[in-house]
């Protein structure tokens, strides 16, 4: 176990933000914290980096606790708001950081190459683009090659092409390196890429599970169908699960038994859909409503 | 902590209007004196030899003084900054300790005082010489550079337990502008502290600003004050020097008790409210 945290909360002025949370994360693991705006998930990584402490609870990283200089040294930060100097160039920026570390490991010109920094070395922060600056960060971040980072809300408000990109290298980070992620998203998708997914509400962990797990246990795969003769229908979905909204159909069923069922429904169907559950469904299921 | 300086002194520089506006106090005394102050005093000082010299220098020595007090507080702007920025944390998580970052905050601040102190010199006496064809007197260069060295110390630490709570940029704003603008009042460089009222000179006493400028003051015009003043009566000497504010504290020694009086006492204060304002500026959602 790298992380692991016992009991966490955290109340600002009396209101709760954070309420008992209880975690453990492996090595190599990429973790999600998937969860609403102001569900408490920054603030629950920012205990965890040790900008803020807790209120009560207990934050234990390889035996060590977030307010000592070698936690420091194991964990890298992307913040959610550019915490880099607009007005020094990428490579002064990068630089800078980097003597900040004791222990400084000079891989920076490998970071810069696979994050296609190469062209925008000698610009300002400042006048970069949004995917620009995230990558710089990100990099930022690996600079003294930490065991863990912490990614809060690392592509939102970003383009297609630069959310695979940092994907992309990450996921190469994790099978080179044993990096072990952990990242908080209100982004479904990038929460499917996780090993293990932690769902904050209200500062409460509502649900733990691997991906699969809670997508078995909260999500449904849905065929929908649009039949051409409602009557005969209902006679071969008699032993399915199913509802009725209008000219439509929605029926519960598994992948490998909706190809049989398609097969019996041909002649009385015009068209059909089928939908994986995702985890809106399960965010759905769990909360009541939707991500917003 | 090396890696910090460099870059907070790169910050400040980086920035041209940053650093003009800094100098905006300085310049506003300099302007002032140039348009109406210099022939005011002049008129005032008739009978003294060389007023005009003497008075070039007098305007300097203040300045000088308003320059140390702003451009420190600009260069410690970037400790406010940094807070409501959250660049704060992320220094944080790096090796450095919170203890280092703010001594390298207060360090860079101390250096861009001399800096800026050291321009702001070269540029009146540059003018000066030019203009009123005021000597280059080389010997008071090293007595100089250790005032604005010392001066540039104590509004740092000044500036420091100043910002010690401020969290946002716009209230740092506000802050400067009103240190700005006392700055000038309280070293007596628009106007003379003889010619204030008692209450005003009594309060001006109490700030170490019109000792650090009589400090620089009485470095600077030594020489000319012996020239011009080679046959006059003592008690004119000395109505000359408190009128103008070159003395505060009737003699050079006691200023300078003054001075160290007051930055053993900001440097305790600094030190006192560390542990709290650490609590209070990091911990933040």
């Amino acid at each position: 176990m790298l992380l692991t945290v016992k009991d966490l909360t955290k109340k600002f002025n009396h209101k709760i933000v954070v309420n008992n949370i209880n975690l453990s994360i492996n090595q190599g693991d990429l973790v999600a914290f998937l969860g609403p705006n102001g569900a408490g998930k920054s603030t629950t990584i920012n205990m965890l980096t040790g900008i803020i402490p807790p209120t009560t609870g207990i934050i234990k990283l390889d035996g060590l606790q977030p307010s000592s200089t070698q936690y420091h040294q194991k964990i890298g930060v992307v913040f959610q708001n550019s915490v880099l100097d607009n007005e020094l160039t990428v490579k002064e920026n990068l630089l800078s950081r980097q003597k900040m570390y004791r222990n400084s490991v000079d891989k920076l010109d490998d970071w810069i190459d696979k994050f296609a920094l190469q062209s925008i070395l000698n610009q300002k922060y400042g006048v970069l683009s949004g995917g620009q600056k995230r990558r710089v960060d990100i990099v930022r971040a690996l600079i003294h090659d930490p065991e863990l980072l912490f990614l809060d809300e690392p592509t939102t408000g970003l383009d297609i092409q630069t959310r695979k990109l940092i994907w992309k290298v990450l996921s190469d980070l994790r099978k080179e390196t044993k990096l072990t992620i952990v990242l908080t998203t209100h982004y479904l998708e990038e929460a499917e890429l996780a090993d293990f997914v932690y769902v904050i509400d209200h500062g409460q962990v509502i649900a733990a599970d691997t991906v699969n797990n809670l997508k078995q246990n909260f999500a449904q795969d849905v065929l929908t169908i649009y039949p051409s003769d409602m009557m005969k229908i209902s006679q071969i979905l008699s032993d399915y699960k199913y509802q009725i909204d209008g000219q439509q159909v929605a029926i519960f069923v598994q992948q490998y038994q909706a190809i049989d069922l398609l097969n019996k429904l041909k002649p009385v169907i015009n068209s059909f859909e089928y939908r994986r559950g995702n985890m809106d469904d399960i965010f759905l299921n769990l909360t009541g409503k939707g991500v917003e | 902590m090396k890696g910090l300086i460099t870059r907070n002194l790169r910050l400040f520089f980086a920035s041209k209007s940053g650093i003009f506006f800094s100098l905006m106090g300085a310049l506003i005394s300099f302007v002032l004196y140039l348009v109406f102050l210099k022939q005011m005093m002049t008129q005032n000082w008739q009978s003294v030899p060389d007023s005009k010299n003497l008075l070039d220098l007098w305007l300097m020595g203040g300045t000088l003084t308003v320059t140390a007090i702003t451009t420190t507080g600009n260069a410690l702007g970037l400790m406010v900054k940094d807070r409501e920025s959250n660049r704060l944390a992320d220094l944080i998580l790096t090796d450095q300790s919170y203890l280092k970052i703010h001594s390298a905050y207060l360090l860079s601040a101390w250096l861009v005082g001399i800096i800026m102190q050291l321009a702001m010199y070269l540029i009146m006496q540059a003018y000066f010489m030019i203009q009123d064809g005021i000597g280059f007197e080389s010997s008071i260069l090293l007595p100089l550079l250790v005032v604005m060295i010392f001066s540039s110390l104590i509004w740092s630490v000044f500036n420091m337990l100043l910002f010690s709570f401020v969290k946002k940029v716009d209230t740092l704003g506000k802050i400067s502008t009103i240190i700005g603008t006392a700055s000038g009042f309280f070293a007596g460089v628009y106007m003379p502290i003889g010619n204030l009222p008692n209450f005003a000179k009594w309060l001006m006493k109490l700030t170490p600003v019109p000792y650090d400028s009589a400090i620089f003051r009485q470095v600077m015009m030594k020489n000319q004050l012996n020239d011009s003043f080679k046959n006059a009566p003592t008690e004119i000497i000395t109505k000359f020097k408190t009128e103008m504010g070159i003395v505060i504290g009737q003699n050079f020694n006691n200023d300078l008790k003054f001075m160290g009086l007051a930055l053993v006492i900001l440097a305790i204060l600094v030190i006192i409210l560390y542990r709290y304002n650490q609590r209070v500026v990091v911990n933040k959602v």
